[in-house]
């Protein structure tokens, strides 16, 4: 079964399109590509929210759709649940 | 692709969908009277609203811009505007005229709102007649004006029913239609991938300045939009900034190019896509969108909105499947089904394709079954 999606080859996140559980391994895919994805959950993540595809460093920028969307706040690491708890807007805010 | 749908050719030779007898009001203050006639006579519609007392300069203009583009919208056959004093509704009948519909301006002072009442009665109940007895006809559905706007979006948005839309308009386009999106505070983020759509280097600069307008406005009142940009409700769907609101937004007009910009309640010169400053608020931008012609909007949501309009169908699209069972009454496709894996994007814009004929051969949308007819004029500053 499906558990994320990710806009564009490159992006630092996925988006869950189930309820993923702490400690499951998730598949996913890019939209429109091939580029398949394994990633051991660390926190759990409702349906809509993002998890991190790689470790994100405090700081970084965090892409998706291929653009950014903000910065990390605090240290990510791959399978953690990324929202506005670790990232914020490099427009507002 | 099925194209032919059986919709009603006004006498400027514009398409609707509907057939309304609208009871515009100039003012508040009247409202009164088109709330009383639309009890009386079936078939009418009133839409009234709070303003319309001591308006001046831009946003008056808007204000009749506003009314005289929905007495003018192709969903109406008829419309009857009533106000206070007499140079205000004559002002906007006037506008409306222009349409060739059949129009009538009343007003209470002088007769006093008892009086004022049976006179509008009286024609409503011979427009309704009339009405009723026009026929749909076959057409093109390449000659309507359809607007998109979403709301309550999350990140199911941006991934399905927003895309689905997207690949839509692609295809819409691709015939001749018309297309409106606006938004202008929520392209924060993707506002550079927007200005490099525009064919026209002009168009392009009218869209940044509006752009740019917004933003200095917002800097000039010292505020921080997070908070309510992104909303609660995004937050909640998975939303963590403005700039992947914007980039989720801008997905419904796929990879289309955009022919030029319009200001609020501006009906497009051509055919093609056109940018509409508007507010991100929903009731708001439909409100403008079917003042500039629309006559079906699309609306892609994540977590679920009742919105409607008084006389434009706006169509429910979500790709969240919790959303899709939770607030069914709300949703007219469902497109959960591109999120699982079982269904692509072309396969779910034939669906929203299919049910955007069947909306404009008559069929009821959602929110016209729960009665939403959100009329929302945008006030651009203080009354004197």
């Amino acid at each position: 079964m499906l558990g994320f999606l990710v806009h564009k080859d490159g992006d630092d996140v996925g988006v869950a399109v189930v309820d993923l559980k702490k400690g499951e391994t998730a598949r996913g895919r890019t939209l429109e590509s091939n580029t398949e994805y394994e990633i051991d959950v660390q926190q759990d993540i409702p349906l809509g929210h993002k998890i991190a595809l790689r470790d994100i460093e405090q700081g970084e920028k965090v892409k998706e759709y291929g653009e950014i969307i903000g910065v990390a706040t605090k240290k990510i690491m791959k399978g953690e649940h990324v929202h506005v708890h670790n990232i914020r807007s490099l427009r507002w805010g | 692709m099925e194209r032919q749908i059986l919709a009603y050719r006004r006498e400027n030779g514009k398409v609707g969908v509907r057939n309304y007898i609208l009871l515009i009001t100039v003012d508040d203050i009247s409202n009164a009277v088109v709330e009383a006639v639309e009890k009386a006579v079936a078939g009418t519609l009133a839409i009234p609203h709070p303003y319309g007392r001591l308006q001046f300069g831009k946003d008056l203009e808007l204000l009749f811009k506003t009314l005289i583009g929905t007495g003018s919208n192709p969903n109406v056959a008829a419309a009857i505007v009533v106000g206070i004093e007499p140079k205000w509704a004559t002002i906007v009948a006037e506008g409306i005229a222009k349409t060739k519909k059949p129009v009538e301006a009343f007003w209470v002072e002088g007769s006093g709102q008892i009086k004022t009442i049976e006179k509008v009665t009286r024609v409503a109940v011979k427009l309704v007649e009339d009405a009723t007895n026009l026929r749909r006809e076959p057409v093109d559905i390449s000659e309507l004006m359809i607007s998109l706007k979403c709301g309550e979006s999350d990140t199911t948005s941006g991934l399905g029913a927003n895309k689905v839309v997207g690949r839509f308009t692609e295809r819409f386009l691709s015939i001749g239609g018309t297309v409106l999106f606006g938004e202008t505070t929520e392209l924060t983020g993707a506002e550079h991938i927007v200005a490099s759509r525009f064919k026209d280097q002009k168009e392009r600069e009218k869209f940044l300045k509006f752009f740019e307008e917004y933003q200095q406005l917002v800097k000039s009142q010292g505020v921080d939009l997070l908070g309510s940009q992104p909303t609660e409700g995004n937050i909640a769907g998975g939303l963590s900034t403005i700039e992947e609101k914007a980039l989720g937004n801008i997905q419904k007009i796929g990879n289309a190019m955009i022919d030029g910009a319009l200001d609020y309640a501006e009906p497009p010169k051509g055919k093609g896509l056109y940018f509409m400053n508007t507010s991100s608020a929903a009731a708001e931008a439909v409100t403008l969108f079917a003042a500039a012609g629309a006559v079906i909007h699309l609306f892609p949501t994540g977590q679920g909105n009742p919105i409607g309009n008084p006389i434009v169908p706006v169509v429910k699209i979500t790709a969240n499947p919790k959303t899709a069972v939770n607030m069914s009454e709300h949703i007219d496709v469902d497109v959960s089904a591109v999120l699982r894996g079982e269904m692509d994007l072309d396969q779910a814009a034939d669906v929203l394709w299919k049910r955007v004929i069947e909306t404009a051969n008559g069929r009821m949308v959602k929110a016209e079954i729960l009665n939403h007819k959100e009329f929302v004029l945008t006030k651009l500053y203080p009354s004197a």
